[in-house]
């Protein structure tokens, strides 16, 4: 059986018209754009407890050199779609598949051998070893790849070059999630998933963080953001899924989702239409 | 972070409270007795003193005893109360005296079912009385090979604890296992017959244990904790299973190995070898010498190496570890043998310094466990400097309090510690945001 989306329950544009928020809803789309996708999700059932469900047949893929952000309300699944990708939650049905591999329920350390990398929200450094001891933790894998990796991920944030013997446990906030973007990009994974990288930060630090990671986009990682900072994420962002109750309600490029009106009126507020 | 610290003090303070009350009551129910052997002082030997009469009075008792061939008497006074013992001067040998003349009648309290020694001093004390210097060097000494054996088992007490989040009650049990099999190995006394065995030289029977202590380790995780961790059983139900364990081990070995202390052959009675002030065996300070190795080399090995970085990652988040690419039931499994070798080690140590008995690593459960959470809870380093001012503490504090109350102090500074430093004393505050 196809899952229902764009279903009459569900919230809809008026905009059918050009080929806008719209189109992201039919499966046929998703089915012809995903053709040549780097990392792929399909129908992807997933949840935390037996039974309650988060993600209910979600369908997403990323492109090569792809900067994709995901927003939507509080409890859409939007870290559960990361952590189900990531193998860090399981997969009750659907398939996700990295250039046509199929690694649906695979554990997360095979995946970071497989180049993707993931950051999550919150805890993400170990504080009690040093700067440099958290980057080497990233490619534990591949203790050879270090000295090459380190000089790209200091030339991305300088200050953890200088600061390499200190306690992460001592950084702040900002700095902390600079380690941790630091330490899952040192495997060079070809994808990186960012766990609401701008939670918590103050409005400069977070600007930092989108700058930083457009900057890694183009250096030539595909990146997948998932954002509560919806209006600046999709300012960023080659692409937008909007997600709702466990679904894609929407797809399109950031500029058409920000200036979607009933994107606006759901998830953006208001505010952003002055 | 601080408040699940907290929390899981408290939880291990209670239910060791609960452990050690289910581990008391050993007691044997026999008739009480007064007892004692008399022997004269005489150039730096001691001497029997047969035919010297004692008097034992009190509630229902009357009775005087005969001292025989070897010096010793005995009185049943047949039920527990405070009994007043006389030696009568007049019915010793010429030239035999008390060594205080007006301390010839003790009062004595018995209690129940004890076997109550007196003992009257005679001829002129051949003891060399120490100075107070002398004394706190001399246990010093002591103190510090008894903190170093207590850090070479509470490290792998922090390691598990600060990889798994278990807090071992059965961690004693791996130290008593270790005395207990290198006891067995090297005498041969097995538990089970094994036909032409006759035990084998002591270093090649502490290689073996620590073998089987590694395998002991692994069978540890791989059988019981790893597959309690996979179903997600709670912290607080993993401690009860734990308690459980030691439980059974404990008991387990005191009908393999008996309730009697024993001693290694090997080590028995060596003579102390002076430095300064410090009398002690060649043994002893062999023992410490590997145990300072033993820990550097921890320490490095945590420090330094991948797999350290990556079992103090662990430590950190396994969660995060394990998204890093790093196997984390592999490093599990790695602290578990390491950590039961550590334990054995520790345990042929204090086998060897002060005998072997079914409940050693019992014993020292208490003082690992402050150790570990004086040094800061999880972090292998604070475990060992909190072994070492714990053994210290408990040793060098005979000089002022009761032989008895020893590890009442050492928990006394726990908990001052604590109340000045909630992290213990290297864990660090982490900054919050």
């Amino acid at each position: 059986m196809t899952t229902q989306q764009g279903s009459d329950d569900r919230p809809r544009t008026d905009s059918g018209t050009e080929a806008g928020a719209d189109s992201g809803t039919d499966r046929g789309v998703h089915e012809r754009a995903a053709g040549n996708a780097l990392l792929r999700a399909d129908e992807v059932i997933a949840g935390y407890v037996p039974g309650v469900n988060i993600l209910n047949g979600c369908d997403f893929y990323v492109d090569d050199g792809e900067l994709v952000g995901i927003i939507g309300p509080n409890g859409a699944g939007k870290s559960t779609l990361l952590k189900a990708i990531f193998g860090l939650i399981k997969v009750s049905s659907g398939t996700i598949t990295l250039r046509g591999e199929d690694i649906t329920g695979q554990k997360a350390n095979q995946l970071v051998t497989k180049g993707v990398g993931f950051v999550p929200q919150t805890n993400n450094v170990f504080p009690s070893l040093t700067i440099e001891e958290n980057l080497q933790m990233g490619v534990f894998q591949a203790p050879k790849k270090f000295k090459q990796s380190f000089e790209f991920v200091t030339g991305l944030f300088p200050a953890l070059g200088d600061r390499r013997a200190q306690r992460a446990g001592s950084l702040s906030g900002g700095e902390r999630q600079m380690v941790a973007m630091g330490r899952a990009l040192m495997m060079e994974p070809s994808v990186l998933l960012l766990d609401e990288p701008s939670a918590g930060l103050s409005p400069a630090l977070q600007d930092e963080v989108f700058v930083r990671t457009r900057q890694i986009n183009r250096a030539g990682v595909s990146v997948i953001m998932v954002e509560q900072n919806a209006r600046r994420c999709l300012q960023i962002c080659d692409r937008g899924y909007v997600l709702d109750q466990g679904r894609n309600a929407y797809t399109a490029s950031g500029k058409d989702l920000s200036n979607d009106p009933k994107v606006i009126e759901l998830y953006l507020g208001t505010l952003a239409k002055a | 972070m601080r408040r699940r610290v907290a929390v899981a003090l408290a939880t291990m303070m209670s239910a060791l409270v609960c452990v050690l009350g289910l581990g008391a009551g050993v007691a044997h129910a026999e008739g009480e007795s007064i007892f004692g052997f008399l022997r004269n002082a005489k150039g730096g030997d001691l001497v029997p003193v047969e035919g010297a009469k004692i008097t034992v009075k009190g509630p229902g008792v009357n009775e005087t005893a005969t001292t025989d061939d070897t010096g010793r008497w005995t009185v049943e006074v047949g039920k527990p109360g405070t009994y007043t013992v006389t030696i009568d001067q007049k019915s010793l040998p010429k030239g035999v005296t008390l060594r205080n003349p007006d301390a010839d009648s003790l009062k004595v309290p018995v209690v129940e079912s004890q076997d109550k020694p007196v003992l009257f001093a005679l001829g002129k004390s051949t003891r060399v009385i120490q100075s107070k210097w002398a004394q706190a060097a001399q246990l010093s000494a002591e103190g510090l090979r008894f903190g170093l054996i207590i850090a070479l088992a509470a490290v792998g007490l922090s390691l598990i604890f600060g990889t798994t989040g278990l807090t071992n009650f059965s961690h004693g049990e791996l130290v008593t296992l270790g005395a207990i099999i290198a006891w067995w190995v090297s005498t041969g006394n097995l538990p089970l017959s094994l036909p032409g065995y006759g035990g084998v030289n002591f270093l090649v029977a502490a290689a073996i244990t620590l073998a089987i202590m590694g395998l002991i380790g692994w069978a540890n995780d791989a059988r019981l904790w790893g597959p309690l961790r996979r179903r997600g059983t709670g912290l607080i139900a993993a401690m009860i299973v734990s308690i459980g364990l030691s439980l059974l081990l404990r008991y387990l070995l005191l009908y393999l190995f008996s309730g009697s202390s024993r001693a290694y052959p090997a080590y028995r009675g060596q003579k102390g070898v002076d430095i300064g002030p410090i009398t002690l065996s060649p043994a002893d300070y062999i023992s410490m010498a590997i145990a300072i190795v033993v820990l550097m080399a921890v320490a490095y090995a945590l420090l330094r190496t991948r797999l350290g970085k990556a079992t103090r990652a662990v430590s950190d988040n396994p969660a995060l570890a394990s998204a890093s690419g790093i196997d984390v039931d592999g490093v599990i499994r790695t602290v578990w043998i390491a950590g039961s070798m550590l334990a054995g080690l520790a345990g042929i140590l204090l086998g060897i310094a002060q005998g072997i008995n079914f409940q050693i690593g019992f014993q020292i459960l208490l003082l690992m466990f402050a150790a570990v959470t004086l040094g800061g809870l999880g972090t292998a380093f604070g475990a060992l400097v909190g072994s070492i001012v714990v053994g210290m503490f408990v040793t060098v504090s005979t000089l002022v309090i009761p032989a008895e109350l020893k590890n009442v102090g050492a928990l006394g500074i726990l908990i001052i510690i604590l109340l000045v430093r909630p992290q213990g004393i290297l864990g660090r505050a982490e900054r919050v945001g």
